[in-house]
């Protein structure tokens, strides 16, 4: 029975495999010297862009008051005139969707030096069955908390690029992992300046991820070409872009579906980052990359490449 | 038969088998010790506070012991204190967390932090010595040995004036209560229901002559806390009683919780700087213990006739308890009480979050439909991809497995999951579903389009695939041990769940998974 069954089925699912390396075959034709030069340009349009409109900062990095209010019958229009009026202090309000709890909310956004307590008092006084949940933010925190993050983003990065220089010992392919890697998030951070995505802890974290998914890509890539000496250079692209296709709509598909169904703005912002980045890391490691890697096969002049096996 | 043989030696594997162990085993731990939730998902509120100076490794627990006294008094169970250091400039950060408290003990804890926090010793409704005025050596305190009950003893010394002023004040008062106070809510106005101003009219001690004056007595005197009994007043009634008094607090006991949101949006209407806080009596406080804690009273203890007729500047609190664990552990309270009267330094609260608790459980609940639908995402695309459930079921399960092995170990650990401890295990997720995309696409492209690679074997395959898996495995541990050890914010969590997830994957899912691939690819 089971030999029956892999007859019919065995060449299905290869056959599959086959027709998405033909549908990518086009990227095969692109001029490795081409491939090397759009992933550029959208990494110096992404620094200008970048230098012109930086993401803002959210206010866990730079101080603030966000009062998140449930169960109100209000505008946000109207609860931000009330407040101002008692307060004397210019507010600003939002409203937000919850899907799955069919709950909406209004946030409520102060500078840092308003008194978050006597906002929840005055919310709770006119509307009795409001949910109010405060967060406050002092500068000085803000400035904890950012330089950490830039620290952390910092060694985590320098600690990559380490590692990977250790697995490959080769100057140029480590060296194109790393600069992925760092155009990857320099993309994801001026989406987030486009889009308004805010810059907070939880975009760090996701901006750490980011360095996580992009090394694995690239791994894989640097991995089939170097390694895989019983195909032609084109064969092993092909197969890593087809894998890596593969990987990266399963990932996107599953932070789309994050997105979608998560109001919390944490979860919210940590998709939406990693989404670009993953878009960016796509371009970054099966264009760029595999442009620098397939020019550098091809060289006439390249030093040695330094395998452990297999070669 | 060929294929139950085939099953049968894929669960005997050991890297099935192990799977499989510490499938069980996580559960077992999920279903023995639960899972604790942080503060953004559990609901309840976290502080981070700074002190004005840097301080030093003994400060630094005498501020942490003193904070959690302090916090006691609230009566709440699930307080957490944790300090971060920063390496860099030296500064410690205390980090407070107490799960499910309202918005307005929130709100009192974070005054409580602010404040700093004063020790009283009262005799008579007279404050003889602060905080400043008594002293504790580390060493002076445990338990009393010539007793044959369990009994604790801390000893303590006064100086100066204070020494001076008890001497005069303790004549003739053998038997006398003293009471010991750390941040009573001076200056402030009280309403408290029948039964708890009768039981104030007590804390008598046993006095062998005279009649000292009663609780609510030597409170007025010493601290203008002003006790009254709720006759019906009207929240005006009260806030127009405390304003003319010149009171800045009213806080309201044992009454119902109506009265008290009255009083508070009057204090709003009104316009008047006055605080409001609210206490019941907990499940299993006596009244006695319920006054103590609304005061934030220690004691009352007794004068003895040797300190009364001697005139030594060294003293010692005494008590009994039931056994000698617990004597000890009352000496260690007191003796951190008394040495929380002069705290070394003012804290500062530079971030506070508030999540209510029912917002809370609705973020689980938003979490568990966001996990699902992602897992029921990785399996269709996966399913869209290969065109076969006997590849996408066995991923999205290995998926499914993985979070359950993170979340087991995370009981384990008593881990807090918080927001960032999630995006953790969507990471170690995303990066686990990649490499079983990469160890599948190994499997399958044994023959490629011009059908070449045959001459490659399964193993060296399977090499070249773990090839990767460790490659980025290991980036992103070394990556995320940096953020572990350096970073001091909030982001732990991050970096602890995406190590645990990526060694989980490494050491035992992604193994397994390997297994199971080639027996369901090998079978078709």
């Amino acid at each position: 029975m089971a030999t029956k069954k892999s007859k019919r089925k065995a060449p299905s699912s290869r056959g599959i495999m086959n027709q998405k390396q033909k549908r990518l075959a086009f990227l095969v034709d692109i001029e490795p010297k081409k491939m090397i030069l759009y992933p550029l340009v959208v990494f110096v349009l992404a620094l200008l862009l970048l230098a012109v409109h930086p993401p803002d900062r959210g206010i866990d990095l730079k101080g603030g008051v966000v009062v998140t209010v449930y169960n109100v019958d209000a505008s946000p229009d109207e609860l931000a005139s009330y407040l101002t009026d008692k307060t004397g202090i210019e507010l600003h309000a939002e409203r937000f969707h919850d899907p799955i709890n069919g709950i909406t909310g209004i946030r409520v956004y102060a500078p840092a030096d308003a008194n978050p307590d006597l906002i929840s008092d005055l919310i709770k006084a006119r509307y009795p069955n409001a949910d109010v949940t405060p967060r406050v933010v002092d500068p000085t925190f803000g400035k904890i908390a950012q330089r950490q993050g830039i620290k952390a983003v910092a060694y985590a990065f320098i600690g990559m690029a380490i590692v990977v220089f250790l697995f490959f010992r080769d100057l140029l392919p480590s060296g194109t992992i790393i600069f992925s890697a760092f155009s990857d998030m320099v993309i994801a951070l001026a989406v987030m300046g486009i889009l308004g995505v805010k810059l907070t802890t939880a975009t760090i974290a996701a901006l750490l991820m980011l360095i996580g998914y992009t090394v694995d890509s690239n791994i894989l890539l640097t991995t089939r070409l170097l390694r895989r000496k019983e195909d032609t250079v084109e064969d092993a692209y092909l197969s890593a872009v087809s894998t890596g296709f593969t990987m990266s709509t399963t990932t996107l598909g599953a932070l789309i579906v994050l997105w979608l169904v998560s109001t919390s703005d944490v979860i919210d912002s940590i998709t939406i980052v990693l989404i670009f980045g993953l878009l960016a890391d796509f371009m970054n490691t099966w264009i760029l990359n595999a442009g620098v890697l397939r020019w550098y096969i091809a060289s006439p002049y390249r030093f040695s490449i330094k395998l452990r096996r297999g070669s | 038969m060929a294929k139950r043989r085939g099953i049968k030696a894929l669960l005997l594997n050991w890297r099935v088998l192990l799977l499989i162990l510490f499938l069980i085993g996580s559960i077992a731990a999920i279903a023995v010790n639960g899972l604790t939730y942080g503060i953004d998902i559990g609901g309840g509120v976290a502080l981070i506070a700074k002190p004005d100076r840097p301080l030093s490794g003994d400060e630094v627990d005498g501020v942490t012991s003193s904070l959690q006294n302090r916090l006691n008094t609230f009566g709440l169970k699930d307080i957490s204190i944790e300090t971060q250091h920063d390496p860099e400039t030296g500064e410690t950060l205390f980090v407070v967390k107490v799960a499910n408290v309202t918005l307005d003990e929130a709100k009192s804890i974070k005054a409580l932090i602010e404040s700093q926090g004063v020790l009283y010793m009262e005799l008579d409704g007279v404050v003889f010595a602060t905080g400043g005025d008594v002293t504790v050596y580390s060493s002076n305190y445990g338990l009393d040995l010539r007793s044959p009950a369990p009994r604790w003893y801390v000893g303590f010394t006064l100086s100066g004036d204070s020494l001076k002023k008890f001497n005069e004040l303790k004549k003739g008062k053998v038997g006398w209560p003293v009471d010991i106070f750390l941040d009573p809510p001076v200056n402030s106005l009280i309403v408290v229901s029948d039964e708890v101003y009768n039981t104030m009219q007590d804390f008598l001690g046993e006095p062998a002559s005279g009649t000292p004056k009663p609780l609510i007595q030597r409170i007025s005197e010493a601290f203008n806390i002003t006790v009254v009994k709720y006759e019906n007043q009207s929240a005006e009634e009260l806030v127009k009683n405390a304003t003319s008094l010149g009171k800045d607090k009213i806080i309201v006991a044992d009454l119902p919780e109506e009265l008290y949101t009255q009083i508070k949006n009057e204090v709003l209407r009104s316009n008047v700087n006055v605080r409001v806080s609210y206490y019941v009596p907990q499940q299993g406080e006596d009244l006695k213990g319920f006054v103590a804690r609304i005061l934030h009273l220690y004691g009352p203890y007794v004068l003895s006739e040797e300190v009364v007729m001697g005139d030594s500047n060294s003293f010692q609190l005494t008590g009994g308890a039931a056994t000698k664990e617990e004597a000890l552990q009352e000496a260690k309270r007191i003796y951190s009480v008394l040495r929380s009267g002069s705290l070394p330094t003012k804290l500062r609260v530079i971030s506070e979050e508030y999540i209510s608790p029912t917002l809370g459980s609705s973020f689980k609940k938003q979490a568990l439909i966001a996990g699902l639908g992602a897992l029921i995402a990785v399996l269709l695309v996966i399913y869209f991809h290969y065109r076969r459930w006997k590849i996408a079921i066995p991923v999205a399960s290995t998926s499914l497995f993985e979070v359950i092995i993170i979340l087991g170990m995370a009981s384990l650990i008593h881990w807090n999951l918080d927001l960032p401890s999630i995006a953790g295990i969507i990471a170690a997720i995303g990066t686990g579903v990649d490499q079983q995309i990469v160890i599948t696409d190994e499997l399958l492209g044994g023959s490629s389009a011009r059908g070449v690679s045959r001459r490659m074997g399964l193993l060296r395959r399977m090499a070249r695939a773990f090839f990767v898996i460790l490659a980025s495995a290991t980036t992103t541990i070394v990556a995320m041990s940096f953020l572990l050890v350096y970073f001091v914010g909030t982001l732990k969590g991050f970096a602890v769940t995406t190590i645990l997830g990526v060694l989980i994957g490494v050491l035992i899912t992604r193994p397994a998974y390997a297994e199971m691939a080639k027996y369901l690819l090998s079978l078709e």
